[in-house]
């Protein structure tokens, strides 16, 4: 034990001692940090797309620059509550969390958004927008509130050039390819800018379009609205597009058929709420939260978490053998200590700076919590409350345990086998592939937990930490609950078992790494 | 004389069909210095290793210390291997006290001991360097201090020499001395036959696996001719007649009739040859007899054998 202990601390310290420990601990919050922020300033800086819409069957020009502007009021309406939320006194903050709901307009207002944004936003355009909602706010805003920024517009239009608009479709399109490739540029209030897009409706594009009952008629091909861009990617411009054209095109065809169209949006408004209940739960605490929510998908971050950290160990478990065995200290600690001290030691050592690591991360992502509050923080607080309460942890802790003995008993073995890390890469390929299967996944086994597949995927070793972890928010089974931890720890003595043999053959070996049935032979013919 | 330190009973090594070491035998005496010798790929490795228990024979006995395995008393053992290596990021002070508290030393003493040691041998400024700042042999003499701080009873040097200057070397040897006067038993490999001259006091020859002499300097030099050096350009016929001389033979094969050796036996004089060949007229350039050197012994035992090169 005496060795055991010795060696694991020289390993910590020595671990510690590294840069790429160091890089490791603040990779995660540089990273995490960095994420947030790049969303952040995203979101807020979505780039100003310009367009051309040339309609040709003079149709539907006015349905889409009014799409454009109620996309463009939505988001303003949106900011604002962002904006009311996070500037409103704090009286009114804990009235909104008391029972009593909202007495105050610019509570009536937050809860009316969240509640159907649709209606909101006809009633912020009726009211008058954004002017209205300033001074309707006003009352409510902390004294040294700084003032609202709107979102700039996501898409303008720009002004058509100079072209021969008779010519048919071919023809318009074959003098805007220039400003298509980028090669010339429109005048936007006087500056020239690229254009995004160029939507093109044709003559008798009414024509294409489709109604319920039409034969398919393959001969008969409906190419419909054209959406000419370099960028295929950004959807938001087309599907704008393509939902304004089509309700103007059900309006017109509302009143062809001789209904009122305000009663059809009325019919579509309306709606009947859904309570999402936990049979599981006591009774009186069935509905379902969103904090439940997150607890169902919590194990994701966890199985994440395990799947980073693991790496980073068995990786550098792996290459610290390797520089061992290849600068030859193996003989000289072999002459001291049994290679199952040395194994034992390693493990223990490597294993407890993994767990530095993650206490690091944790802590960086507490302090960035405290120190750092917005609307955005607060929910993922709030993520992380429901997570420490829930009993996930110490699932975590158990699945960590095992999966770090499990993988880096594995790549011990590895590692003792080769004498330089280009030939041990070779061999860590299939684990590495191994590991890739459960966390692909992830998301489906946190919506399907107790899916046959699962179930019997759950039963093997390598994939028991992943995958029970993932599905540890939803009562696995106790069959599955047992049956697979013993597996599991079966598995690990076994593993850590022969890993020691393969070590005590491995490390004193030179040249290549053994064949499969070289070292099934060597371990047979037991040193 | 008190029991031996270390006796090995027909060692075998066989790793599949290849025979690394066949039935070696032989016992240490407490005190010696003992040189393990033989060409590259002899098998003085495996043989140490064996020693050690790093790894097991395939047959036969081992006696270390009173005990059959060298895992019982390990902490009584030192031992640098072969191809050295320390943790790079390591403090030279604390290198060689880390490996004596792997001896069972508790860590001041072990402090303490690594301090005196470097102080003795020259390394003292270098205490709190890392590993990765000092020259190779600094480092090496580094790793030899670290196998010897706990003061084990047997101490074994895998190519000890290896890498030092002839500064060094001597400082080593220095060592080594120290160590033996203070009743400690030293094995150590190595393929400079000067050092094994100067330092052993019982040589273990082996090659191709197997002990090929082993005994003390003066039997291993008994083993080759003397043999005297003379540089003539007269015949050298009239010295064959004489008692004692069995064979004489061209030196240099590129100088033909013109460098000797002459073998003599056992009980001859070379006065006798000098006298000879005044008598008979040899006009001679140079004659020289001396004592035939561990080197000398080495390759009349293992010159073929060492051609060979036998890897592994």
């Amino acid at each position: 034990m005496r060795m055991i202990y010795l060696i694991a601390q020289l390993e910590y310290m020595e671990n510690i001692k590294t840069k790429g420990f160091w890089i490791g601990i603040l990779i995660f919050p540089l990273m995490f940090g960095l994420m947030y922020f790049i969303q952040v300033t995203l979101s807020q800086a979505t780039p100003t797309r310009y367009y051309l819409l040339v309609d040709k069957s003079g149709e539907y020009e006015e349905a889409v620059q009014s799409a454009i502007t109620l996309e463009h009021q939505r988001k303003i309406l949106q900011s604002f509550v962002t904006y009311l939320m996070e500037n409103r006194k704090e009286t009114d903050l804990n009235l909104l969390n008391s029972t009593t709901a909202a007495n105050s307009a610019a509570d009536q207002f937050i809860d009316d958004v969240d509640m159907n944004e649709v209606a909101a936003l006809d009633q912020w355009l009726t009211n008058g927008g954004l002017d209205f909602a300033l001074i309707m706010a006003s009352p409510y805003l902390k004294k040294d509130t700084p003032p609202f920024i709107p979102p700039t517009p996501q898409f303008i239009a720009a002004e058509l050039p100079q072209i021969d608009l008779t010519a048919d479709d071919a023809g318009i399109i074959r003098q805007l390819r220039p400003y298509l490739r980028g090669n010339a540029t429109v005048e936007i209030n006087g500056n020239s800018e690229t254009l995004f897009a160029l939507i093109l409706i044709p003559e008798n594009a009414n024509q294409d379009i489709m109604r319920p009952g039409d034969l398919a008629d393959p001969s008969l091909t409906r190419a419909g609205i054209q959406y000419w861009a370099k960028n295929l990617t950004d959807l938001s411009l087309p599907n704008a597009i393509g939902r304004s054209i089509n309700r103007a095109i059900q309006d017109v065809e509302v009143n062809r058929l001789g209904i009122d169209s305000q009663s059809v949006r009325n019919a579509q408004r309306t709606r009947m709420p859904l309570s999402k209940l936990d049979p599981s739960a006591n009774a009186g605490e069935e509905e379902v939260s969103l904090a439940d929510t997150f607890r169902q998908f919590a194990p994701m971050g966890f199985v994440y978490l395990m799947f980073i950290s693991l790496m980073q160990n068995v990786q550098y478990l792996l290459s610290n053998t390797i520089e061992e065995k290849s600068n030859r200290i193996i003989e000289v600690l072999l002459a001291s200590v049994t290679s199952d001290e040395l194994m034992m030691g390693k493990l223990l050592g490597i294993g407890l700076s993994g767990l530095t690591t993650i206490a690091a991360w944790l802590l960086s992502f507490y302090l960035f919590l405290t120190f750092y509050q917005s609307s955005g923080t607060e929910n993922i607080s709030q993520i992380l409350d429901v997570i420490l309460s829930s009993d996930l942890i110490p699932w975590f802790v158990f699945y960590y345990f095992a999966g770090y003995a499990l993988y880096s008993g594995i790549f011990l073995a590895i590692g003792s086998l080769c004498d330089t890390l280009k030939e041990a890469q070779a061999l860590m390929m299939p684990m590495m592939m191994i590991q890739i299967i459960p966390m692909a996944m992830m998301f489906f086994v946190v919506q399907d937990p107790n899916n046959s597949l699962v179930r019997a995927l759950s039963w093997f070793p390598l994939f028991t930490p992943y995958l029970m972890m993932n599905r540890a928010a939803a009562d696995p089974p106790m069959i599955d609950l047992i049956g697979t931890t013993v597996v599991l720890l079966a598995s690990i003595v076994f593993i850590l078992w022969l890993s020691g043999k393969v070590f005590k053959l491995g490390v004193l070996r030179t040249g290549q790494p053994p064949k499969l049935l070289e070292l099934f032979k060597l371990l047979r013919a037991k040193n | 004389m008190s029991e031996p330190v270390l006796s090995l009973h027909n060692i075998h090594k066989r790793y599949g069909d290849f025979t690394a070491v066949r039935d070696v035998s032989f016992t240490i005496p407490q005190g010696t210095i003992y040189g393990l010798l033989g060409p590259n790929g002899a098998g003085k490795t495996t043989t140490i290793r064996m020693i050690l228990e790093i790894i097991k024979p395939s047959s036969g006995s081992i006696s270390i210390l009173g005990r059959p395995s060298a895992l019982d008393v390990r902490d009584r053992i030192g031992y640098l291997p072969e191809e050295k290596g320390l943790y790079k990021k390591m403090k030279v002070w604390s290198t060689i006290a880390y490996f004596a508290t792997l001896k069972g030393i508790d860590k001041k003493s072990a402090k303490r001991k690594a301090f005196e040691l470097l102080e003795k041998y020259g390394l003292r400024d270098f205490a709190q360097s890392k590993i990765e700042s000092l020259s190779k042999g600094m480092a090496q003499k580094v790793q030899v201090l670290s196998a010897v701080a706990h003061e084990p009873e047997l101490v074994i040097l895998d190519e000890p020499f290896s890498g030092l200057d002839p500064v060094n070397q001597g400082v080593l040897e220095e060592l080594i001395r120290d160590m033996s006067a203070n009743g400690q038993t030293i094995i150590f490999s190595t393929h400079v036959m000067q050092h094994a001259e100067r330092l052993c006091d019982h040589i273990l020859l082996i090659s191709k696996g197997e002990k090929i002499f082993d005994g003390t300097l003066a039997q291993a030099k008994a083993t080759i001719p003397r043999r005297v050096l003379l540089n003539t350009s007269d015949n050298l016929e009239p010295l064959k007649a004489l008692a004692g001389v069995t064979d004489i033979s061209n030196a240099d094969p590129l100088i033909p009739d013109s460098r000797w050796i002459v073998q003599i036996s056992e009980q001859a004089n070379p006065q006798d040859l000098l006298k000879k060949c005044f008598d008979v007229g040899i006009n001679l350039n140079r004659f020289e007899f001396s004592e035939p050197s561990l080197h000398d012994v080495f390759v009349q035992l293992v010159g073929e054998d060492a051609r060979e090169q036998q890897l592994r």
